[in-house]
């Protein structure tokens, strides 16, 4: 018995040793398929990007690629710049101020309601993680509670889908606009708030909030599944330049994939940046976001970066029945790697 | 003697001292624990009680120094919100009053004034920078999502925020009381009043007078906003911390500290609070709250040195005591290892060796004392017994010669004595002892008379024996000149009467046998019945007795019966020893019983018959204790058998 136990043991560090010597290889051969040529490197490509939001684990692949030199490879330069979204976002890529930006998919959408003034070229979620939370202990128990109460939206990010939920559901809310800060959902200035569940949703469990004090939707489970953010950038843009968008979307891509197996390095340096940058920050909530993060990044390895055709599609309807989108917009127009 | 005392393996562990201080030391260690428990439960509550009231006491002064300061803001604020709404001053009366305000009160970080709301007016942030006043006006609108707008805003009620930067002021972190104004029932604008979080922080660092582990506030979120640890504020809370380090005692404080609630908890070994007792109480102003975190090593300090103390002062006293045992003991024990010496000696038959004597205590010289007595009794006792054991061997060595003696007095048995033809006789005498008072004899007195005698001498012993000898030589040297059984008993009778000093009676049956005739005569002096076996193996027994027992009575007159012999009967006698044995329940065998033993039985010869009794009487009285000199002797007259057989 005792013989047979020791074999197994051999058996399973042979393929341990095996599998990390493969995965190594395939990481390794995974840089050299992308790697630009020897004298690309030396000029790398300037890459101006704006994320959606202030530091946090919710860009740890970015973060991880700039870090570990992972861009540099690709033969870019990425820089990052002031969080921006909505308008602001799309006049500086449009003024050409900054390269990338991240918008959600229904926000995209309708910023191409007229013509199509930006396109897809990754979509880093794949999940939505948009959530409504109301306390029970305000007599919030169910959507119809909803009716004749304050809602807290984010005044500078999008809430299309927000706003499709409380159409579809008919409901009668006034919708406030709001910071970052949940204080006033806290102090009871808003009855029902719009949350992440990687981010405000579990800084309200850090304000001593458990899950069955909150009345919780997420609006996936109200035929809302559309996936948050991506990378956009103006037509014109990935005309000119797609093989450095596909370079740099390749390289988040394998930021993402070492934040993921690197978590404890990742949550350092996330906490770190976001130290720097005066960000009040905790350990115990990083890991949660980047724990959220690799749901939503990464449900499988096949779905990694790639903007689905059925996503698409329900966004634009959505858009169609609760936003103003007139014009059909094409799924290859949206996303120019559909086309190719 | 001394080899079957079982000394003890392990001297040293056997010892005297080795016992006692190993007794001492089980005693002492029950009373040690008992103490120490008893002083660690009654010391530490009250210890822990007291070290308590000193943090509750010291969070008490923390809640008066900070809700002082915030009392006295939000009462500025107040006064300048009534000021501003209900009295007509001009927009600079205004500011030149807040300024004052602020140039007076140090506690006043800044103040903004968002007047005219409905207008558009933007706000006023003022603020002093080393004594001068500084005035700037918020052009960017953000203002109206931050807390400290947004929330009294919305809810329309005074607001304490959470700590924030404030970005449009001196760039500070700050925690802000804002209240809103209204003009006829409209928002219309809102003063703020912040205090410097460091200024919070610094009061609670001042004066602190006996060494805490931590103490620090939380935001009605739980937030740590003032902690030692400068990284854990405004980043983490009590329950993000809870989180972080698998704590549920943090969530515990977290939930008790936003609702408000004031008492202690203990602190699990994870988190920065590890190990650690924690007061808690709410301030007033807002739903902050302010705790102290005691570290249980210093709560325990004391006590665990007086428990240190205390194991110190036990074991010194173990030792010291053990010591003077130890040498006691020895001193004790020299005299009594000597007298041990002396019994082992004298045990082993030294009975001249000398016994020391000890003063070192009166038990100890009074057990010398007691040794050499018993010394002197041994060594007299031994003498004596040797003498009498000397004697006792020669008086046995006599008794074995005696029993030799009376067993060749016996005639040897033979199928026909003397050759008769007609008479097969067998005869068993067993002693009780080495030497018995039964006799059975038989002789010749002529050519044609058989005599034989049965008789059991009172008592045992070899006065028994002695008076057993006279009769079987005193019988056969008169038979010849009296022949008749009762004269020849008679003589008998009158010549135990003269000679036995003792007075040992004598029972017995003595018959003669006419060989010619078959005609038996035979008188039977106080002696048990015997018994006839006809050769139809019918029983008769015979119980007539002619006198009493001979040697008591002298001249007695004695009778007589005669028997006519029939062919092959058989005579059976024997002594009491027969019928009075007992089995193991004290029953008799008695006549019936050997009536009964001889009814069953199946023998042809007296040889057989004799043996066959003597086992079943034996059989009978196995397992008693009783024992009595048993003697059988039985005849058969011209059995065809034995007559056959010669």
């Amino acid at each position: 018995m005792r013989r047979f136990l020791a074999i197994l043991v051999y058996l399973g560090m042979i393929i341990f040793l095996i599998s990390i010597s493969t995965c190594k290889s395939q990481e390794t051969k995974g840089y050299e398929r992308h790697l630009p040529s020897a004298d690309q490197k030396t000029e790398r490509f300037e890459l101006r990007f704006s994320p959606k939001w202030y530091p946090q684990a919710q860009f740890a692949g970015i973060y991880m690629a700039i870090e570990k030199g992972i861009y540099d490879q690709y033969g870019l330069d990425v820089s990052l710049k002031d969080p921006l979204s909505g308008e602001v976002a799309l006049s500086l890529l449009e003024s050409g101020q900054i390269d990338i930006a991240n918008f959600d998919l229904s926000q995209a959408v309708m910023t191409n309601c007229d013509s199509t003034r930006i396109v897809n070229i990754g979509q880093i979620s794949q999940k939505n993680s948009v959530l409504l939370v109301g306390k029970r202990s305000r007599g919030i128990s169910s959507i119809s509670d909803f009716n004749n109460k304050k809602l807290g939206i984010w005044r500078r990010t999008s809430h299309i889908v927000t706003e499709a939920f409380i159409k579809k559901n008919g409901l009668n809310v006034q919708m406030i606009p709001i910071d970052w800060s949940v204080q006033v959902f806290i102090q009871d200035a808003v009855d029902v708030i719009n949350v992440m569940r990687f981010n405000e949703y579990y800084q309200l469990l850090q304000a001593g909030f458990r899950e069955e004090d909150l009345f919780i939707v997420d609006l996936s489970d109200y035929g809302l599944e559309i996936p948050n953010e991506g990378f956009y950038v103006t037509p014109q843009f990935f005309q000119e330049h797609p093989e450095e968008c596909r370079a740099f979307l390749q390289a988040t891509i394998d930021g993402w994939l070492y934040a993921f197996s690197h978590q404890e390095e990742t949550i350092d340096l996330v906490l770190k940046i976001m130290h720097d940058a005066n960000i009040r920050a905790n350990r115990a909530h990083q890991n949660w976001m980047l724990d959220n993060m690799k749901e939503i990044v990464m449900p499988s390895v096949a779905e990694i970066g790639i903007l689905k055709r059925k996503d698409f599609e329900k966004t634009v309807e959505i858009c169609h029945k609760y936003s103003n989108l007139k014009r059909e917009i094409s799924f290859e127009e949206f996303y120019p790697y559909a086309a190719k | 003697m001394k080899n079957f005392i079982p000394m003890p393996q392990n001297k040293e562990e056997h010892s005297l001292t080795y016992q006692l201080i190993s007794f001492i030391f089980s005693v002492m260690l029950v009373i040690f624990f008992c103490s120490i428990l008893a002083t660690r439960t009654i010391y530490s509550k009250v210890m822990f009680k007291s070290q308590l009231n000193n943090m509750r006491h010291l969070v008490h002064e923390r809640i008066y120094l900070i809700d002082g300061i915030m009392d006295k803001v939000e009462t500025l604020a107040r006064t300048s919100q009534d000021l501003i709404v209900n009295h007509d001053l001009s927009p600079e009366e205004i500011e030149r009053y807040l300024q004052t305000l602020l140039t007076e009160n140090n506690q006043i970080h800044s103040i903004c004034l968002a007047d005219g709301f409905d207008s558009g007016a933007n706000p006023q942030v003022m603020y002093t920078v080393r004594q001068r006043f500084h005035s700037r006006e918020i052009i960017n609108t953000d203002y109206r999502y931050q807390d400290w707008f947004q929330i009294p805003y919305l809810t329309g009620e005074p607001y304490w925020s959470e700590p924030w930067v404030d970005e449009e002021g001196k760039g500070e972190m700050v925690i802000s009381f804002s209240i809103p104004f209204y003009t006829t029932g409209k928002f219309n604008g809102l003063l703020r009043f912040d205090i410097e979080l460091k200024y919070i922080q610094g009061l609670m660092t001042n004066n602190i007078n006996f060494k805490i582990g931590n103490n620090f506030i939380v935001s009605s979120t739980g937030t740590l906003v003032a902690h030692p640890d400068q990284r854990l504020v405004m980043n983490q809370s009590l329950f993000s911390l809870s989180q972080e380090f698998n704590e549920d005692s943090l969530a515990k404080l977290g939930t008790a500290m936003t609702s408000g609630k004031n008492g202690f908890i203990k602190i699990g070994p994870n988190s920065p609070f590890k190990d650690s007792w924690i007061y808690y109480q709410p301030l007033v102003r807002n739903h902050w709250s302010v705790g102290i975190a005691l570290d249980e090593e210093y709560l325990m300090k004391d006590i665990n040195l007086i428990l240190f103390i205390q194991t110190v002062t036990y074991i010194l006293m173990f030792l010291t005591i053990s010591m003077v045992i130890y040498f006691r003991t020895k001193s004790v024990s020299r005299p009594l290892k000597a007298l041990v010496e002396a019994a082992d000696r004298i045990g082993s038959g030294d009975f001249n060796f000398h016994i020391p004597q000890s003063r070192s205590s009166q038990e100890i010289a009074a057990l010398s004392q007691s040794f050499s007595t018993m010394q002197a009794s041994l060594k007299e006792y031994i003498d004596k017994l040797r003498v009498t054991i000397e004697e006792k061997n020669k008086i046995r060595g006599d008794v074995i010669y005696a029993s030799e003696i009376q067993t060749k007095l016996v005639p040897e048995n033979t199928i026909h004595p003397f050759g008769i033809r007609d008479l097969r006789v067998y005869g068993i005498l067993e002693p009780a002892g080495d030497i018995g008072g039964d006799l059975y004899h038989y002789f010749l007195i002529d050519e044609y008379h058989f005599c034989f005698v049965v008789a059991d001498v009172l008592g045992k012993g070899i006065i028994a024996a002695m008076a057993m000898t006279m009769v079987s030589t005193f019988l056969p040297s008169i038979a010849p000149f009296y022949k008749r059984s009762s004269t020849m008993l008679k003589e008998l009778n009158n010549f135990l009467c003269r000679n036995n000093l003792e007075s040992n009676f004598v029972t017995a049956i003595l018959g003669v046998i006419d060989l010619r005739s078959g005609e038996m005569e035979y008188s039977n002096c106080g002696h048990v019945p015997f018994f006839i076996r006809k050769i139809d193996q019918s029983l008769h027994k015979y119980n007539e007795t002619h006198s009493t027992a001979l040697g008591v009575f002298e001249n007695i007159d004695i009778g007589h019966d005669v028997i006519k012999l029939d062919i092959g009967d058989e005579m059976i006698l024997f002594t009491d020893g027969v019928t009075d044995a007992m089995n193991i329940n004290d029953e008799f065998l008695g006549i019936r019983g050997l009536q009964e033993i001889i009814n069953n039985l199946s023998t042809t010869t007296p040889e057989d018959t004799a043996h066959q009794i003597l086992k079943e009487v034996h059989d009978f009285a196995r397992g008693s204790s009783h024992v009595d000199d048993i003697t059988i002797l039985v005849m058969d007259y011209k059995h065809p058998g034995g007559v056959l057989h010669s």
